[in-house]
């Protein structure tokens, strides 16, 4: 294995070289940082939304205003932070697990991420459009957003087609990548299980983006628009005009349920990355992992008028969508139990990656399970579009996700930056985070229970008050967990320098130097299993000890 | 072992306790008054159940390892027991789960009808009312023609079928009284159909529960369940009233569709004052105005009977918000 410990030469670079560059490892980085800032800047706005829910009649924003920052909270959380993130995790990682040398393309890798970050700040720069952000919720739905004055719903289509293009051309680098660029040995079942989901993650993206794009072009269409003297005015959402209203709800569901796994996927991923290092043990059932992710995959793409259950639907189609929401359950159970069958009889350490990771696991439990209620239908009809949803989605995708990216962040920064975050600091996020985010989300089932609907900018009912306190006052420390993290990136900056394999890991990534220099490897070992570095190690303490008997 | 056996009896603890225990607070949907409500909120506790068992079961399991297998005195790198899976136990974590959701979806489809189908109509008849979800408003017509406006009034024990809709020109709405039963969308171009038969009398509150833009949060509903014969006498009072320029219904109006946006003296609250205005003591411009809106302000009134324009005419000129 190699030893250099030092970066190399030719990442002593100035800011240019970051701006220009196409190694996979600096994008990846760049893709991270940049969600990171979209993280905490959509974090404020959700702030914001509680500070002004925190009591009965609340002032704090008007309601336009708390629709603006509704809809580009939600829509920023999905579209700069969950995928992007994930796809910055996935640069980073792909190459280095699979053993390559770089992505496929690493030049429209490079232009992927430029298309991210220009149409982030198409977004977040909005808000300065006249007439204000859009404000009909990050689902869009017409005929409001087609009614909303001003230039925010506009700048939002474009956000979101220049974002789609940019993840498309990220799927397509990943598929190739992935499929052309596996080390010797490297079969699809010894592939890196979080190779796998981003696998998945890139077909799903390519399956289900073009959708979106075509709902989006038509609500530009029917807002109206002047090219050079042409006037354009479609009615595919006017009833009016013969159009039908809940048209684009199917089409957005289609790409917006698969959406959730997209993001959902990769996080798995992470996790099954995770818990087997800090258990010392294999991941229990890696191919009923693979092959749930791929079945998760496939049955998202199936069920997304569980979203729809009360525009009035036949009761046979709601009763299909029911079922084939209940199927997503079981290969998702599947992941759970064999990732709790991973941590039995194992050697845990509780590193703060791994507790992140644990945390994922104990709340992840809860958003499966209240999804079940949300799936059947009569029940959803009373719960759908109220606080109880919004507390559901929370438990997946900030309970999941979230928490899957932080263990993910703690467990390869020594990768990326050759240096430890501080274990006090990501302990101290940690517990922080886990109690203000259980403290935010659980009152808002309640909430949900008793009547509340989503979206609502202030509410009169005083009897909803105190559980809607409760979930500010963790929001807060929510912001304090995330202020722990800054400061532990801050600090650890200059912090000691850990060698190449600080966690004696598994999988190839950690098979070169940390950080890796731009070629990533001299050279790779043939891959015997999915785990090619236990292997090695095993195979060297042989040799030693054979060395030693004779 | 002994620890699966005691994880077993918590499990079958919380089965037997878990329904009776979110029935109570906040823990289960609000109390039922209707009869599809009741089925909704048995379907959920009965759902209820097993959630709480396999959550039991999966954070039980985990805390027990996190527990048991801590590293201790062992060497930070010293390998776990290497077991790469189990087949048999692969295949009982995939049935099972399958069983526990054909039990659901089976108590669902059982108790589906008496949420869905109206109930046979009694010696009283049944009543029917169109429900419209407007910007910011809901407004609702009784077969007589009468018209009311945010606060719907129904007998009890009287099957009361819904039709919910939104007019072309308008967006999507969501009719949502919690304790009378689930959620149906008001959307234009399309007819929805919904019902409830209040078991008791009373006011049951509810509001819109779709985003409907920047009045959505004040798009609140209420249904005043009264007894058979004082509802008859309201309906019939109203339907004599809004004949003759009918004052209540005026104010119901300028309450429901015009105070939400500029305040109930008429000071300004979403939009801007109009105390004063001259347009509100002038008939002719009041009615061009609903019908047809303004710049910013939506043609809230679009539609709308002679009488129920004349009805909030009646109610301006009465009481000038903001006082003459
Ligand atoms: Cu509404």
């Amino acid at each position: 294995m190699a030893v250099r410990t030092e970066p190399h030469p030719a990442y002593q670079g100035k800011v240019v070289s970051w701006l220009t560059t196409t190694d996979h490892k600096r994008i990846g980085i760049l893709y991270i940082c940049t969600s990171l800032l979209f993280f905490v800047l959509a974090g404020l706005m959700g702030l914001v939304i509680r500070l002004q829910l925190m009591q009965a009649n609340g002032d704090v924003v008007d309601p336009q205003r708390y629709n603006e920052l509704v809809t580009i909270h939600g829509t920023s959380m999905v579209f700069l932070v969950g995928v992007p993130i994930l796809a910055g995790f996935g640069n980073y990682l792909v190459p280095l697990m699979i053993g390559a040398h770089d992505m496929a393309f690493p030049r429209l890798n490079a232009l992927s991420y430029w298309l991210f970050a220009f149409g982030g700040a198409v977004l977040m720069l909005s808000f300065f459009a006249q007439g204000g952000a859009a404000q009909a919720g990050w689902t869009s739905y017409p005929p409001l957003a087609e009614q909303t004055a001003g230039h925010g719903q506009d700048l939002w289509i474009l956000s979101l087609h220049i974002l789609t293009a940019s993840s498309i051309a990220g799927a397509i680098n990943f598929l190739v990548t992935i499929h052309n660029l596996r080390a010797r040995g490297m079969t699809w079942t010894r592939m890196p299980l979080f190779v796998w989901s981003i696998y998945v993650y890139a077909w799903l993206l390519l399956a289900v983006l073009p959708v979106l794009s075509a709902a989006i072009t038509m609500i530009l269409l029917d807002r109206g628009l002047e090219l050079g003297g042409w006037e354009i005015q479609t009615s595919f959402f006017d009833p009016a005009e013969g159009g039908n209203a809940v048209l684009y709800q199917h089409a957005f569901w289609f790409f917006g349920h698969p959406e959730v796994y997209i993001i959902v996927l990769p996080a798995f991923g992470i996790i099954s990355e995770v818990l087997p290092v800090f258990a010392r043990k294999p991941i229990f059932g890696y191919k009923a992992i693979a092959f749930s992710t791929v079945a998760i995959g496939f049955f998202s793409m199936l069920v997304w008028a569980h979203h729809m259950f009360t525009v009035g639907l036949p009761i046979s189609l709601q009763a299909y969508f029911m079922i084939a929401s209940m199927v997503i359950a079981v290969p998702t159970g599947m992941k759970i139990f064999n990732w709790l069958a991973t941590l039995w009889r194992g050697n845990l350490a509780f590193d703060s990656a791994m507790l992140f990771a644990l945390g994922f696991l104990s709340i992840f439990v809860v958003g499966g399970l209240t999804g079940i209620y949300l799936a059947a239908f009569p029940i959803d009809w009373q719960l759908h579009d109220s606080y109880f949803v919004v507390a559901h989605f929370h438990y997946t995708l900030f309970g999941g996700v979230v928490f899957a990216i932080f263990a993910g962040l703690h467990y390869w920064w020594p990768k990326m930056f050759g240096r430890m975050l501080d274990e006090r600091l990501g302990k101290l996020s940690f517990w922080l985070l886990f109690v203000g985010f259980n403290l935010t989300f659980f009152p808002q089932h309640l909430l949900g229970l008793e009547g509340m609907p989503r979206r609502i900018a202030t509410y009169a009912n005083e009897s909803w008050e105190g559980y809607n306190t409760l979930s500010t006052v963790g929001s807060w420390v929510m912001g304090v967990a995330i202020l722990a993290f800054v400061v532990n990136v801050l600090v650890s900056r200059n912090g000691p320098r850990v060698g190449n394999d600080p966690w004696r890991a598994y999988t190839l990534e950690w098979y070169t130097t940390s950080p890796p220099p731009p070629h990533n490897f001299d050279d790779v070992p043939y891959v015997t299993s999915p785990r090619p570095l236990y292997d090695l190690r095993r195979r060297l303490r042989e040799r030693e000890g054979a060395r030693g008997a004779a | 072992m002994r620890a699966l056996l005691s994880l077993a009896g918590l499990v079958s603890l919380v089965l037997v306790a878990a329904p009776a225990a979110l029935a109570q607070g906040s823990f289960a949907p609000v109390e039922p008054a209707s009869p599809n409500a009741e089925g909704i909120r048995s379907s959920y506790l009965f759902v209820s159940i097993f959630i709480l068992a396999i959550f039991v079961l999966v954070e039980g399991a985990l805390i027990a390892f996190i527990l048991k297998y801590r590293r201790r005195r062992r060497a930070r790198f010293a390998d776990g027991a290497q077991i790469h899976g189990q087949t048999r136990l692969e295949i009982l974590w995939t049935t099972l789960p399958v069983v526990v959701l054909f039990l659901i979806a089976a108590f669902v489809f059982i108790e589906l009808p008496g949420i869905k189908n109206v109930p046979e109509a009694g010696a009283s008849g049944e009543l029917e009312i169109r429900v419209t979800g407007r910007q910011y408003y809901w407004q609702y017509e009784y077969p007589n023609g009468v018209i009311a406006i945010d606060r719907m009034r129904a007998p009890v024990g009287v099957p009361v079928r819904l039709t919910v809709s939104a007019p072309d020109s308008d967006v999507i709405h969501s009719w949502w009284i919690p304790a009378l039963g689930g959620k149906i969308d008001a959307i234009p171009g399309r007819v929805n159909e919904t019902w409830f038969e209040a078991d008791r009398t009373g006011v049951f509150e509810g509001q819109c529960a779709e985003l409907c833009g920047v009045g959505h949060a004040f798009m609140t509903a209420s249904v005043e369940v009264l007894p058979e014969a004082e509802f008859a006498a309201w309906l019939e009072e109203r339907r004599q009233a809004q004949t003759t320029g009918d004052v209540a219904l005026g104010e119901e109006t300028w309450e429901g569709v015009c105070a939400k946006c500029h305040g109930l003296a008429g000071q300004g609250a979403l939009y801007r004052a109009v105390a004063g205005s001259a347009v509100l003591r002038d008939p002719q411009a009041v009615e061009t105005l609903v019908r047809n809106g303004r710049r910013t302000m939506p043609a809230v009134g679009a539609g709308w009977t002679a009488e129920q324009i004349d009805a909030l005419n009646a109610y301006l000129k009465e009481s000038p918000p903001g006082g003459s």
